[in-house]
């Protein structure tokens, strides 16, 4: 146990300090996902033009809305299925599958341990976000909070094993990363991060419950917000779970598929 | 006579681009399926923000809708000229590669800027020209006068996110580290997809004159509708001079300091 601990710490503090060499690069990579921040602008610009409110939302609401699926989004971002595609393409895999781990872990530390580098300038975003738009509430306490940090922590689990699986996706064609730019563009405007869901055509909406979509940043945000209420919190969470296991097991699937077929380029 | 060569040497560029790529066509469908997406959502996005029957900054649905148009189809462009040439010039910096273009007996901004096209992502700029011309055609006071005036507009347009483009990427010669800058564009560029007008107070003039999003997609959009002022029309043609100009100025000032990558 205690040698297992070790590792993952070693693992982890390696990866930080990776991440942390190119902090420049992850604050452009930052401000490229401004989608929710601009919708923010434009939806306050409609609240304001509606005389105040538009939808039940105000500017305040709009603004906690917003920033709340800005950080979400931030939190959830996942690269590996073009790192994936990368590694499958060039051979560099080859190695990662001679040590005693499963090379997923690795990205996951990656991935994972980049949030904290991010932490510091998500901050200070969000609290020029606040001072912009005065009265803006965020979240109600420091409960909201810690809920949210597991609902988000989930829904990050989520998305990388999704690109996880679209990264396996290269052991069988050379168009695996395309693949994630369609999820890409999907994401942008079914998860929540375009508009609250309750502007969304009922039939749509209806549509978007069913897929995994809403629980990547729609509910998490409203989470945070406390816009939802306990039976709410208490279902997201089973659904999340739901999404996260299912996309584990089709991982799992996946992979030993696609390693049986795995050719080594260059070795 | 030099002007002739450069045509010249722009259609060798073009004529080995497409037959390189015509070797992967399934990327054809791909990109295609990739470009009827990206105006999907978007149509779908300028739909849920008409839900509530109001205009959106004064504009109407359908004027809305050429915005969008205008919008994939500068995505297109930028996906078939520049990222495949402009994104090249921190690599080339890195490896010193670049010096070979310098060595050419052609002007070394013209040669990084046009060597590669990507064909199939022209399929976002045809999708845009349809989305534009759909919505337009439904239009009352869209004109053929208009239609000129916006197609103009539309080359100022292009000059101008050419030159940021171009001078984002040249960052390449003093940050080698940082390959991804022109991502900062795309991030900003999201803002086109709406109408300027949309945006609240100050918003709309750090999108109008810090960030020049307004002159790619919502003054092109006005002449197309019938709706331009002589104002926005001479801002757009002298932002276009101006940038490219700067842009210019930066390069040369840039190569006087490229010292090779061993040296």
């Amino acid at each position: 146990m205690r040698a297992r601990l070790n590792k993952t710490w070693v693992l982890f503090s390696v990866w930080f300090a990776h991440m942390s060499a190119y902090r420049a690069e992850i604050v452009i990579w930052m401000l490229s996902g401004a989608i929710p921040l601009i919708m923010m602008a434009v939806w306050i610009g409609k609240a304001r033009a509606a005389g105040g409110h538009t939808g039940g939302f105000n500017e305040q609401q709009f603004a906690a809305y917003f920033l709340a699926a800005w950080i979400t989004q931030q939190l959830i971002v996942a690269w590996v299925a073009w790192e994936l595609d990368y590694q499958i393409r060039q051979g560099h895999l080859s190695p990662k599958l001679l040590r005693p781990l499963d090379p997923m872990w690795e990205f996951f530390a990656g991935h994972y341990s980049e949030r904290l580098v991010r932490l510091p300038f998500m901050l200070l975003i969000v609290f020029a976000g606040l001072l912009i738009v005065p009265g803006t509430r965020l979240t109600p306490d420091i409960w909201h909070v810690l809920l949210y940090t597991l609902s988000v922590t989930v829904a990050f689990f989520t998305r990388f094993l999704i690109a996880y699986c679209i990264g396996i996706l290269a052991f069988w064609f050379d168009q695996a990363t395309a693949i994630d730019d369609f999820y890409f563009v999907a994401a942008a405007f079914l998860t929540g991060a375009f508009a609250p869901l309750e502007f969304y055509p009922p039939a749509l909406r209806a549509f978007i419950e069913w897929t995994p979509f809403p629980y990547l940043v729609y509910y998490p945000v409203r989470v945070l917000t406390g816009e939802a209420p306990g039976p709410e919190i208490a279902r997201v969470f089973g659904v999340q779970l739901l999404w996260a296991a299912g996309f584990y097991a089709l991982r799992s699937a996946l992979w030993r598929r696609g390693l049986a077929r795995y050719g080594a380029v260059g070795a | 006579m030099r002007l002739k060569r450069y045509i010249r040497v722009l259609g060798i560029f073009v004529r080995a681009s497409i037959s390189a790529q015509l070797e992967y066509r399934v990327n054809f469908a791909v990109n295609l399926f990739g470009s009827l997406l990206l105006a999907g959502g978007t149509l779908l996005g300028i739909t849920i923000l008409y839900s509530d029957g109001t205009p959106l900054g004064g504009w109407s649905y359908r004027e809305s809708i050429v915005v969008v148009g205008l919008f994939t189809l500068v995505q297109g462009y930028i996906g078939a000229f520049l990222y495949p040439n402009l994104n090249k010039i921190g690599e080339e910096v890195r490896q010193g590669t670049m010096d070979f273009n310098l060595l050419k007996p052609v002007d070394a901004q013209f040669l990084i800027s046009s060597r590669n096209i990507n064909v199939f992502r022209l399929t976002d700029a045809l999708v845009g020209a349809g989305l534009v011309i759909w919505a337009a055609s439904g239009l009352e006071n869209a004109s053929s006068i208009g239609a000129l005036l916006g197609l103009c507009l539309i080359v100022t347009a292009l000059t101008i996110v050419y030159a940021v483009w171009f001078m984002l990427s040249m960052t390449a010669f003093w940050f080698v580290k940082v390959g991804n800058v022109t991502e900062l564009f795309n991030g900003f560029f999201r803002a086109g997809a709406f109408p300027v007008s949309a945006l609240p107070g100050w918003v709309r003039l750090v999108f109008t004159f810090l960030i020049p999003v307004a002159f790619v997609t919502t003054v092109p959009a006005e002449a197309i509708i019938g709706r331009w002022n002589a104002g926005s029309v001479l801002g757009s043609g002298v932002a276009a001079v101006l940038l490219l100009g700067v842009s210019r100025w930066f390069w040369t000032y840039a190569i006087s300091k490229y010292t090779s990558a061993s040296s």
